[in-house]
């Protein structure tokens, strides 16, 4: 059934021809299966049943995610649900409220399945900082589903369900997209609640989509958009259907292509399958123009002072005293905190804490966080500039495909130069959408990364529901003997 | 010059993130934490920027809530969590010595 469109299982619901937890016992077979994926820290599998049963009793109506389940990842709360944001400084941690967005989400009578796996506290980009263990990309369980939101990536793409949510700090949603075949979209800065995400880098996160197609990725966006009074950084929008723009023309559109999104930095296979998506669009009557932007090349830059720095100062509530891991019988309050810290994150966290803590020390902040936020204004007015003139910006979303899961990891640059091209977009607070457009060498899946100013993610959709029609790619990665 | 820090540059900003490293481990600090530190100087060589600062990349006027008072959480339900408490408390160890390595 988890195969079908939405409509037709949303009809088979209506009909009755199904009952909800037929989809929730389904999506717990397929995982079962695909258990060596390790995409799950957690699952919620008697209160999901719970949930289904109950929601029986419930019209089903007109909502198209009545229903269906849905992964969330690990580093958003979810009341009596362990989350542990992939640390085991977080291991045990039970939280005692709902994070907005998945208020929203049970709000919208759909089903929670389970906790992704991710880099801990998000901090990486191919999920393997994680205390549990790297998932596996499905297309080959050799290559890394990139990170953070590496688990949400691979249990789409492994079509276990329909709907997962990430969160993307400096490109955590839409490069795992990229690297595992998957539509993933960071909404606007302040489009979506950030009410119950462990914070990461305050000015920079938000919570997303990821699902198989566009169309659903923009049905699971109408859920989780709205202000919200515990965040004072959410958007005071008037509510939007975000699908309203799906299966429009798109002659007359203009879309810009930064030249530094398709230099020697990426691989020549990515950039041929951008290249080809333009003709394509040109042929279709939208207008694609390269442009040169400055600042894209110091992204990376601006991205390693702000995030870590805030990073530094989020992290300094994991202090073993009112949450959490906590070593036993400390000396005194600094023998708890240094020792609890020392055995309580990973090495990357580690890492990125020490180099935050310095950046915003003393004199230091001046030198680097307070150039690093007046730069980034600067980086927002070019975007600004650009889209006086076009509608969107396209270029890849990665510069390669998917690497081995055995690549090394001992250079500490690394996971911050793979997120190099989607970077710029958490940068100047817009919305990015990743969506498959072909495959590259063995296989693998290569995204374009589609980019649109402040609060215009429907017009993105609408570019890349009409991509992904023409091109109508077999995304399942599957073979045809495995199904369920 | 050198690519890595001094080993008391290594103590010193692990000290500042309140996190301990074993003797075995700083060599290896003294090499990575240096490789970030280059990478983020390159901002040192960034010119000609604007000076006004965009804190937030969206931002609203600042709002105050309606003063009334709302739900709390259950003291038992945070607790919860707590690896150290007792009663409505939670426990922490000695926050001022006594003298001795003052």
């Amino acid at each position: 059934m988890l195969d079908k469109t939405i409509e037709e299982i949303h009809e088979a619901l209506k009909k009755k021809v199904i009952k909800p937890i037929d989809l929730v016992e389904e999506a717990f077979n397929r995982i079962e299966r695909n258990k060596e994926l390790n995409a799950y820290i957690t699952l919620n599998k008697e209160a999901a049943i719970k949930r289904a049963k109950e929601l029986e009793e419930k019209e089903v109506g007109d909502n198209l995610l009545f229903g269906l389940p849905i992964a969330i990842k690990d580093n958003i709360v979810t009341k009596d649900l362990r989350t542990t944001c992939a640390s085991h400084i977080l291991e045990n941690f039970i939280p005692i409220y709902d994070a907005t967005v998945v208020e929203k989400i049970n709000a919208n009578d759909m089903i929670i399945i389970g906790k992704t796996n991710m880099d801990e506290f998000a901090m990486g980009s191919s999920s393997r900082t994680s205390y549990f263990g790297a998932p596996k990309n499905p297309w080959d369980k050799t290559k890394i589903s990139g990170g953070s939101s590496g688990g949400s990536a691979t249990t789409i793409a492994a079509r276990d369900l329909l709907f997962a949510l990430g969160t993307d700090t400096g490109g955590s949603i839409r490069q795992p997209a990229s690297y595992t075949g998957i539509v993933g979209m960071k909404p606007t800065y302040g489009r979506v609640s950030r009410y119950g995400m462990v914070a990461f880098a305050s000015s920079l996160d938000q919570i997303g989509p990821m699902t198989r197609s566009v169309y659903e990725n923009a049905l699971l966006l109408n859920v989780i958009a709205g202000e919200d009074d515990k965040d004072l950084t959410s958007a005071n929008k008037e509510p939007e259907d975000f699908t309203r723009k799906i299966g429009r023309d798109i002659k007359g559109m203009k879309i810009a292509l930064p030249n530094y999104f398709m230099s020697d930095i990426v691989t020549e296979e990515i950039r041929r399958e951008v290249e080809k998506t333009k003709n394509m669009l040109e042929e279709n009557g939208a207008i694609v123009d390269y442009v040169d932007m400055k600042y894209l090349d110091k992204a990376v830059t601006l991205y390693q002072i702000i995030a870590m720095g805030e990073a530094s100062s989020n992290l300094a509530r994991f202090d073993g005293i009112r949450y959490g891991y906590s070593i036993e019988n400390p000396k005194d309050i600094e023998d708890l905190y240094l020792e609890t810290r020392k055995n309580g994150f990973g090495q990357e966290v580690k890492r990125r804490i020490m180099v935050g803590s310095y950046l915003l020390s003393g004199e230091n902040a001046k030198i680097y966080y307070n150039k690093a936020l007046s730069i980034r204004d600067d980086m927002k007015k070019e975007f600004d500039k650009v889209f006086e003139n076009y509608d969107l910006i396209i270029g890849p979303t990665t510069t390669t495909t998917a690497y081995d899961l055995t690549d090394p990891m001992d250079d500490p640059s690394k996971s911050f130069m793979d997120d190099v091209l989607v970077i710029p977009v958490n940068m100047a607070g817009l919305p990015g959408l990743s969506l498959p457009i072909g495959f590259g060498k063995e296989h693998m899946p290569i995204g374009l990364h589609i980019i649109a100013n402040s609060f215009d993610e429907a017009t993105i959709y609408q570019l890349a529901s009409f991509i992904e029609q023409k091109l109508n790619l077999n995304l399942n990665p599957r073979k045809d003997d495995e199904n369920v | 010059m050198k690519d890595q820090l001094t080993k008391e540059e290594v103590l010193h900003v692990a000290h500042l993130a309140r996190i301990k490293i074993d003797e075995e481990e700083i060599e290896k600090y003294q090499v990575e934490l240096k490789k970030l530190l280059n990478d983020v100087d390159k901002i040192k060589e960034v010119e000609g920027y604007d000076e006004e600062r965009m804190i937030a990349p969206w931002s609203k006027d600042t709002i105050a809530r309606e003063d009334k008072s709302g739900e709390m959480l259950n003291p038992k339900e945070v607790l919860k969590n707590a690896p150290r408490h007792s009663g409505n408390y939670i426990e922490v160890p000695i926050v001022i010595s006594d003298g001795e390595e003052a």
